[in-house]
This record gives structure tokens, sequence and C-alpha cells, in this order.
């Protein structure tokens, strides 16, 4: 990384793309005018984030019970998780272990991600699902309900065997509607909705000991102190890195990656993402909108301007992506509407079954209803769409960052997939590590409550300045660039 | 895929181009790109959204929604912003997001007793029994589920059925927010799906599984070149 | 003569269910006049100019003639006693008081219209009125005007108290017709009108308590001396509920088209501790303000329209200096939100989003954003409902944008 101020740790780590790079050596968006006008509160645990992660994480601590605010940017489910449609990854398949489980993510991950983080992951994946069941969500069975009943289980890309569980294709909008409501219920749980995080505090001996929240609803700084902060902030997918669109939803904008950064935590694998085989490329309007990955992994063809298939449409995610790419690159793409890409042959899929459509496939078939026409007839164009920060924050097994009080669960950590990410296994990364960051940080100390500052901040200031870059942008950004947005301007009016 | 900078395929999200299409957003004139959602043209206008957006146009989040007047109609719609076009003329209100003031507060982990099913949720949900027809929640959905029977399947007990019904849902709160009697029917039939979950879905392979787990026949080991592959990390040492 | 309470409140009429008392205090005479001349009912109150007094001020005549020419059978008419919005009272105090007036105001009606069912649709709420109509209705059966009121009709003549489901919503002509008709009071889209397709589907007629009250006044004095209590080219007089912080709220009898100052300082006292008069909200379906600039303006209906506002029911609610508008507006949004029927999606969400929006300005967190929003929702909401409860929520927001212009400018 070419840091200013430098890095330390072994050289060689590969550079992030400049536009995080450029985020990651930015300036406070708080001063401490604000700091001293801010409102004061307290959380026994305080959780930024409202998506699957963050929910995850607040219902473990409230469960401990610890009084917990979650606070978030957007709405309370706003997320990548809700948006998530191909399933969740558990073993329990009889032909399967946790075994297989382990080595197909650590290989899909070219052997780069943490073992002992996709030991616990898979561990955790069975038990995850019993806590879903018990949440209240949904799973779809292989044939009827009642007693006796086995789990719908489908290959994802990457793997030996079959072992995404699913609701239809609605996995993650399923997830989130039941996790949100378990939080809002909740009597130890206080959601702030509309409460980005803008900076961490800091205490003497470098400890996480809160976050200053900006409160858009009153146009006022919240000061809000706690032993334990965890980051559920997710990805980055709206800084559209390499110009590509994305899937992610409009909060994605690396803001847990910054903070966490700017207070010195390790961060790894910044400059690995994940682009999603199949984004649309047309129609325009819908275009960086993702089309699930059941969809082929119900059998539908990637088809090139040529009419042929050029890959195995089950490889593993970064494979079938750069296979499209080179498709186009060598100008056997397909061209529509000033869009290139190549086509998922749903016609093909969909005459040879049927009654997939209705069943498995329905947020295939709203997309269609959207795009204003029929799938068994016309084909989507797709190419791939920035999907998934594969790095992010180091922790440890209980999601602790190398920040003591700080962690870490879900898109904004690193390791648990390496350098790429199989389907199905962020939805079990979400709960599997936000329910361990939850339960650990409602047992750190609550009687550590400590003042807390932004001393970490000031050091930044200090460090920039000497590196002559006294007048660096300011972030996190909390909105993308598509329209301006400034703080400073919006806590003023 | 990540050894190398892809080249972009397209341009990131498509800004206006000159010659778009007019609407009004919150009172503010915007012009949009042809085919353009609601959603993206109010993406693209004047300030950056901080509220209203949320999984920008695949419709599962529920926050984009929004009251829509088409030119020259009378009749103004609830939508989601990202799933309906924007057309000339528009004129568009979005709607903030929703405080409750009546809670129907649950923990499904006390909803175990299955014979008296329909008593809690008669407990919780008083108002649902009190449905007067009006048909205000079915015309408010943006998804075209039918609430109103929804409800009605729920206080009869047809909970699989109710279920079901409600499976489309993405909690934008807009039938709660149209019901005159203060039934909620989007966080009632959550509470039913939830609880036809939480009471019935017993899959037998997770049971083996999980049993096996705890007998401790489900060890994984870890190979010693297992990560060999990870590139190092970074901090900065400001 | 003193101009206060000359007709409806004239103290010798407050004599509850006392049909002796009423016939002997003058009341009946009325009724006489019109059995001997049904034709001349209709055109007497076209010259007396007697108006709707339940709101919209609409020629009384105009609608007892639509219904007189309707084609059908078993015609109703209907005294709307409904009354519910905000600082109106006194459609609930003619109901007690002079219940007589408004039977013999209905069966004159009944005799313009031929109809064959009156009924008084009055709010369980005001549980006094209900009970002193039911026995005026009761003396007036027992009596041989009914007789005499069959015969002109050359039917029978069914009078009913029938209690309205206490829903602000069940005032509008529609839902009235859909409570009588057995149902949940949900108004509809209009056409077909009352007149042409009401109770059962029979051309029916409904008009305010105090419109019905004034009749048989008119029909025993006579068109010309009616206009001549007005002031100027108002007709007759009004019934004023005052309200807010005034020395001395309450219901005044005055001549149609007195000034608001005349109302507010002489009949109400003047303002409470002698606090600065800042605006009046107008009561009715469509609440509208008043300010110091119009503390001349005559109160009737022509009058207080060309001031941009309406005189609704005649309700005064006074605001003195110091009263956020926006406050009081807010709260006149959260009444419409909680009326509203559900039926149509762009009311509640309506309401709800001009409540928030209000809510901001009012708290000082509104930016010039909330303020274009909150005048954009006033162009997309009018004509959306199927009655017109969102339309007088815009009305009231649109009124202090226009008249109190000030109070949203730390937003602007």
């Amino acid at each position: 990384m070419r840091a200013i101020p430098a890095t330390r740790g072994p050289r060689g780590a590969p550079p992030p793309p400049p536009p995080l790079a450029a985020l990651l050596q930015s300036n406070a968006l708080l001063d401490d005018a604000a700091l001293a006008g801010a409102t004061p509160l307290r959380a026994d645990v305080l959780v930024l984030g409202g998506g699957g992660a963050g929910a995850a994480a607040a219902l473990a601590a409230a469960g401990a019970g610890r009084q917990v605010i979650l606070a978030t940017k957007l709405r309370m489910g706003d997320s990548n998780t809700v948006m998530a449609e191909g399933g969740i990854q558990a073993a329990i398949g009889p032909e399967d272990s946790l075994q297989h489980h382990f080595d197909d993510t650590l290989r899909g991950g070219h052997n780069s991600a943490d073992p002992h983080l996709v030991k616990q992951l898979v561990t955790d994946g069975p038990a995850v699902i019993r806590w879903l069941i018990g949440l209240g969500m949904h799973f779809d069975l292989e044939k009827e309900a009642g007693l006796g009943a086995r789990l719908l289980r489908k290959k994802a890309g990457g793997t030996t065997v079959p072992r995404i569980l699913s609701h239809r294709d609605v996995t993650g909008l399923e997830m989130m509607r039941v996790l949100r409501e378990a939080v809002e219920l909740h009597p130890r749980i206080t959601v702030m909705n509309r409460c980005p995080a803008v900076e961490l505090l800091s205490d003497d001996a470098g400890a996480c000991v809160g976050a200053v929240l900006y409160d858009l609803e009153h146009r006022r700084f919240l000061l809000l102190r706690s032993p334990a902060v965890i980051l559920a902030t997710g990805g980055s997918g709206r800084l559209h890195l390499g110009g590509f669109p994305t899937s992610n939803h409009y909060g994605a904008t690396a803001d847990g990656l910054v903070l966490a950064y700017r207070m010195g935590a390790r961060l790894r694998d910044l400059d690995s993402f994940q682009y999603h085989p199949t984004g649309v490329a047309w129609p325009a309007p819908l275009a960086g909108g993702l089309i699930s990955e059941a969809v082929r992994s119900a059998g539908a063809w990637l088809v090139n301007g040529h009419g042929q298939r050029f890959v195995d449409e089950l490889l593993a995610r970064d494979i079938v992506a750069a296979a499209i790419l080179r498709e186009i690159a060598e100008g056997r793409g397909v061209t529509r509407g000033g869009r290139v890409g190549v086509f998922l042959d749903t016609p093909g899929l969909l005459a040879r079954q049927p009654d997939l459509l209705e069943t498995r496939l329905t947020g295939l078939k709203h997309l269609a209803h959207k795009a204003g026409f029929d799938p068994r007839r016309e084909p989507f164009l797709v190419a791939p769409t920035l999907h998934y920060q594969n790095g992010g924050a180091v922790i440890d097994p209980q999601g602790e960052t190398t920040i003591p009080g700080l962690y870490a669960a879900g898109e904004v950590s690193g390791g648990v997939h390496g350098r790429n990410r199989l389907m199905g296994n962020a939805l079990l990364e979400i709960i599997s590590f936000g329910r361990r960051a939850g339960a650990h940080a409602a047992a750190r100390p609550v009687a550590a409550y400590s003042r807390g500052g932004i001393e970490h901040v000031h050091r930044w200031q200090r460090a920039l300045a000497a590196a002559g870059l006294p007048r660096a942008p300011r972030a996190p950004l909390l909105y993308p660039d598509y329209a301006p947005f400034s703080l400073r301007q919006h806590a003023a009016a | 895929m990540d050894a190398h900078t892809p080249p972009p395929p397209e341009a990131g999200p498509a800004a206006a181009p000159a010659a778009g299409i007019t609407l009004v957003i919150d009172g503010v004139e915007i012009t949009a790109a042809p085919e353009a959602s609601i959603l993206q043209a109010a993406a693209h206008g004047t300030a950056a959204l901080t509220a209203n957006i949320g999984c920008m146009g695949q419709g599962v989040c529920g926050s984009c929604r929004c009251m829509v007047r088409r030119q020259g109609e009378r009749q103004v719609e609830t939508r989601l912003a990202c799933e309906t076009r924007a057309e000339a003329g528009m004129e568009v209100s979005f709607i903030d997001y929703f405080i409750p003031e009546h809670r129907h507060v649950y923990d499904i982990a006390e909803v175990t007793e299955s014979w008296g099913l329909l008593d809690q949720l008669n407990a919780i949900f008083p108002e649902a029994a009190h449905c007067r027809h009006c048909g205000g929640c079915d015309r408010a959905c943006p998804k075209g589920i039918a609430v109103q029977q929804g409800v009605a399947l729920c206080v009869a007990g047809d909970f699989d059925a109710a279920a079901r019904g409600f499976d489309e849902c993405v909690m934008c709160n807009l039938c709660t927010l149209a019901c005159p009697e203060h039934i909620r029917p989007n966080n009632l039939g959550l509470f039913v799906r939830r609880a036809t979950a939480a009471l019935t879905l017993r899959p037998i392979d997770l049971v083996r599984r999980l049993r096996e787990i705890e007998q401790g026949a489900m060890a994984v080991e870890i190979p010693p070149e297992a990560g060999a592959g990870a590139a190092p990390a970074v901090e900065h040492d400001a | 003569m003193d101009t206060l309470n000359q007709v409806l409140l004239y103290p010798a009429f407050q004599l509850g269910a006392d049909l002796e008392g009423w016939l002997a205090a003058g009341g009946g005479q009325g009724l006489i006049a019109a059995l001997a001349e049904p034709a001349a009912i209709i055109p007497t109150l076209r010259e007396a100019d007697l108006r709707g007094m339940g709101g919209a001020g609409f020629p009384t005549w105009r609608k007892w003639q639509a219904a007189a020419e309707a084609p059908g059978a078993g015609k109703f008419v209907v005294c709307n006693g409904n009354e519910d919005e905000p600082g109106t009272f006194k459609d609930r105090h003619l109901l007690r008081w002079t219940p007589h007036a408004v039977v013999e105001g209905g069966l004159i009606a009944a005799l313009a219209t031929g109809a064959a069912h009156l009924v008084l649709y009055i709010n369980p709420h005001q549980a006094a009125a209900v009970a002193e109509m039911r026995r005026a209705v009761a003396q007036w059966q027992a009596s041989p005007w009914l007789a005499r009121m069959e015969r002109a009709l050359g039917h029978p003549l069914d009078i009913a108290v029938v209690e309205t489901s206490g829903r602000y919503i069940g005032g509008e002509e529609t839902a009235v017709i859909s409570w009588l008709d057995g149902h949940f009071p949900f108004p509809r889209r209009k056409p077909p009108f009352p007149a042409q397709s009401g109770v059962g589907r029979a051309p029916t007629l409904i008009n305010n308590t105090e419109t019905l009250a004034h009749v048989p006044h008119i029909l025993r004095h006579g068109a010309a001396w009616y206009r001549a209590l007005g002031i100027g080219a108002a007709a007759g007089t009004k019934l004023y509920s005052l309200s807010g912080d005034v020395m001395r709220p309450g219901l005044y009898e005055l001549p149609m088209g007195t000034s608001l100052q005349e109302l507010i300082f002489v009949h109400g006292g003047g303002m409470l501790e002698g606090r600065d008069f800042k605006a009046v909200f107008t009561g009715g379906p469509s609440n509208t303000l008043l300010t110091k600039r119009d503390l001349d303006v005559a109160l009737d209906f022509d009058s207080v329209r060309a001031r941009r506002s309406r005189l609704g029911t005649g309700a005064m609610i006074v605001i003195s200096e110091g009263t956020s508008i926006i406050r009081k507006v807010a709260e006149y949004i959260a009444f419409f939100a909680a009326g509203s029927c559900g039926q149509c999606p762009s009311c509640k969400a309506g309401t709800f989003q001009l409540a928030r929006l209000l809510d901001r300005i009012d708290g000082g967190r509104g930016t010039a954003e909330d303020l274009q929003a909150l005048e954009s929702l006033c162009r997309i909401l009018p004509g959306s409902g199927r009655c017109g409860l969102i339309d007088g929520a815009v009305t009231v927001v649109e009124s202090s944008l226009h008249t109190f212009p000030d109070e949203y400018a730390a937003t602007r």
C-alpha cells in the first residue's frame, strides 16, 4: 500500500484500488467543535450497521443481558443482506461434512483465508440454521413439510456437495425481515436509524470505547460511549471501483474500513473484490443489479455472441466472471442498447423446466417483470458487477479486531473468505461472526466506561500534515457521489 | 480475477443525459434519463439522498416508498420508487420511514404452544379481528399482495396459507400506514410466518447433523499448508 | 335592537323536548304556512338565500329542488347531526335545546321533496342531544301533525332518530348514506349525488342541523324578514362557535355578516389576559386562517371566501400571539389522519407525510427541502380521495402557508 503515513508490518501487501486508498488516507469529517457540542449517550454494546451481521450481533449481546444500541446510516435492514438471493451454506447433507465445507471454502478462496476463521465458520453452520429457524426463518424443503422433512439443498459454484439452503431466491429478504423484527421488538436493543458513525472514540490505552454518530433527523452529533463497539458496516460497492456497476445497496461506501484503519486496526486483502458474474448489463435501468446464482444453479447457461457456451457456469464466481470479461474483451460479447455482455439463457432453462419461474425463481420473475419482458422468450444480457469486498478488518475467531474493544463482523471484516468468496458463505458469515462478536463484546466488563476521545484522529492528522497532506479529502464518505453531500453543511443547516 | 484490474464493461450508474424527462420529486424539478426509475432519478438529483433509499432497485428493502401522481390524473398511488419508472410530468412525494405508535411486542421464543397459537395471535394483535374491509391495505401494497385476505386468514387460524400470502412482503409498512384500525398487517403476517417456522420446521437432516457435532463426530482438521496463500495485512503507524 | 340570539338561540325557544311550549312560543307556524302552499317552500328558501350551514355554504334550495325533482319513491330527508370537527359545537345545542325547530324544518323538507322518511342522524358522543331528540320525535309522532303531514304527502312518513358511528368521516354525505344502508360509513366518489341515489338508492336530501333549524322561522316570517336579518348582502343569522384565547368563549347567534372584530372583541369579551390577537382558524371541513388584517371581514360565506378563507361551520378558534401556527396546523392534520377511513392510501399516507414535514419544520429541524416537499404535497394530494377529507387537510396547510409565510420562513 502506497500508504501515507507509512504502513507497518510485512511489506509487499498488494495496494487497494486508488479510490479506496484515497479514502483510507483521508482526513476526519469531525472537528473538535462538533465533538464539544455532541449529545452524550451510553450503551453496554454499540453495534454500527443495520444489516444481518449487526442484527445478529445486537441480538447476541442483548441476549447476554446487555443494553445495546444499534446505529445505522440508512434504516434498519437497508443492507446487502436483504438483497441476498441465493442462500446460505451449512453442511447438513448426509454425504457432506464440516470438513468438506472447510475444504471447499479454503479452496474457493485460493487458500488465502484464515483457516481458523474458516473452521469457526463451517462449525457454526448447522447451529446458525437452527438459530434462524428458532427466530422464525423459513427454509425450502425437499418435498412436503412435516416431521422428517429434509432441507432442500442446492449446489453453489465451486463446491463439491450441494450445501446451499435457501428460501426460494429471496433468502436474504426472509432472513432480514425476521432479524429486523427480532431486533426491533427486543426490549434491550435501541435502534437508531439514520445515525451514521463518523468517527470512533479511543481511550488512552488505544482501545475503542465508543463512536461519534451523526443524527441526520435532528442534525446533531451524538457522543456514544460504550466499552465495546461492533463494526458491521458492510462493504464498498458504491465506490464503483474500476468503473464497475455494483449490486450493492446504496450505503456500501467503505465507512467501516476508513474508521477502523484510522484508529489503527489491521486490514487485509484490500485489493480483492468479487465481481458477480451475472449482473444485469441490459436493460439499462436495471444495470448492475443481480441475477441470482440460483438461476445458474438451476441450470441456466451462459451464451456468447456466437451462440456458444464458453464456461462451466457452476465454477467459482471469479472464474466465471473472468470468462465473461474475456468473451467481451475478445469481441464475442453481445451489444444491446449500448451495453455489452453475454446472454443468460433463461428461455433455454425455462423450456427445460417450465415451472421454475413460479416455484423457485420468484426473484427472477420480479426482475423480468421490472425489465418488461418475458424471460421464457427473451434472455437477459449479463456482465460482471462489483459484488463483494473480500478483504477487510483482521479479526480473531471471536470477531475482535487488532484494536481492543473493536469488533468486526460481516463484509467489513477480512480473512473469512480470503481472496474469493463462495456463494452462500456471506449469509453464514454474518450470523456466525455477528453472534460471536456480540457475545464476546457482551462479556467485556461494563465498568470499563472511559471518557474516550479522538486523540487517535489528532495523531493521524499530525501524520497527514507531516506527509504533506494537510488537505486530504474527508471521510467516511457516507453516501455515493451521485449527488453532493456535505456533513458540515447538513449540520449547520 | 483479483490479480488484475478488470476493464470496466460500462460506466457506473447512468447519469442523466441532457435530453431526459422532467418530473418533480418532493418539490424539486429533476431531469432523468429515459427509462430511469423514480429512485434513480432522485439519487442523481440535486442533493444526495439520505433516506428512502436502500437496495436501490431490487425492490426488497421497502425504503423508497412514495406517493405518485401522474400528469393529468387525480389518483395518487403508493409505490416503491425503485420499481416505478419515472415519467414526464410526474409528481412524487417520498414517505418517511415509519415510527410505530402501536407496537405488538412479543418474543417468538415464548410462542411455543402450538395448540394456543390462535389465542396468542389474538392477544398480541387484538385489532386484527376489527378489519372493516375498506381495502386500503390492498390498494397501498406496492407488491400486489392480497393483504386484507391475508389478515382474514391469520384471524381464522389458516396459518400456512396466511404465511404464504405474506411471502413476498418487503415490510415497507404501507399497509400499516393505510390501516385505519391499526392492525399492522405486515407485522401480523410476519408474526404468523415466524411462528409457523419456529413451531413446525424440524428438518431431520439438520437435527442429525447437530447431534453428530454435539457428539464430536464432525471435527475439522486444519491442514498445515492451509492459508499459505494469504497476502500480508496492513496498518498505519501514525 | 340587540342583534344577539334573535332566532335560533332566542331564549323563549330554548325549551328542549316540549312540543306544547314550542307551539305556544310560535312554533308550528312555519309548518302551517308550508302545508298551506307546499309549492312555495323552495322559492321562499331561494328568496331567503338560505345556505348550507355545515360548511359548504351551498344554496339550500338547489339541493331541495334536486331531491324534489328526482324520480323515485321512498325518498329520505336526513338531518346531519354528526358534528365532530374541532371547535364546532352548534348542532348539539340545537338538537338538545330546540329539537322541535329542527324536526319542524325536517318536516317542511319532507313536504317540499315528497319524502317518506325523515332521519335525525345524531352523533352518540352527544348523548343528551340523542335522548332529547328521541323525546321530541315521540311528541311529534303522538301529535295530530303527523297525520296532517301524511295527508298532504299522500303517503306515510316515518321519523327516526339514528345514532351515527361517532366517526368524523361519518358526517360526509356519502358516508351518511353508507351508514344508513347498514354499512361502515365509508365515503364513495360522487356522482351519483345523494339527490339521485342515496339511502336505499332512493333520492336523499341531507342537510346540516342548523340549516334545517332556520327553515320554520323563514316559512313563518317570510324570506324578506330573513334576508333583512343579515348585514349587507348576507342573509339571516348564523351560529358562531367561538373558542380559543378569548375571554368569553361560547356559542353566539349573530347576523350573518357580523365582523370578526365584533365577534371577538364585543361578544367574546376580547382576548384572554390581554394577549395580542394573532389569527383565527375557521372550523369546518376546510379549515382556513384569518389574520389581523381580516378583523374587519364580514363573517358570511362570500365575504370570507373573498379573503381566501372559508366560513365553514362558523367555528372561530382564536389564536393569540406566541402560539405556533404550524403546531396548530399539525394538530389539525393529526385530527384528519385519525379520521381518515382508510379506503384511499393517499389520504392516510398523505396526512402522515404532511404531519412529519410539519413536525420537522415546527421543531426547527426543517429545511428548505422540507418546505418544498410540503408545498409539493399540497399540489399532489387534492382530489385524490373518494371524499374531501384529504382536500380539507391540504386546505389548512395551504392556508397557513399563504397566510403566515413568516412562520415557515425560518426554514426557507
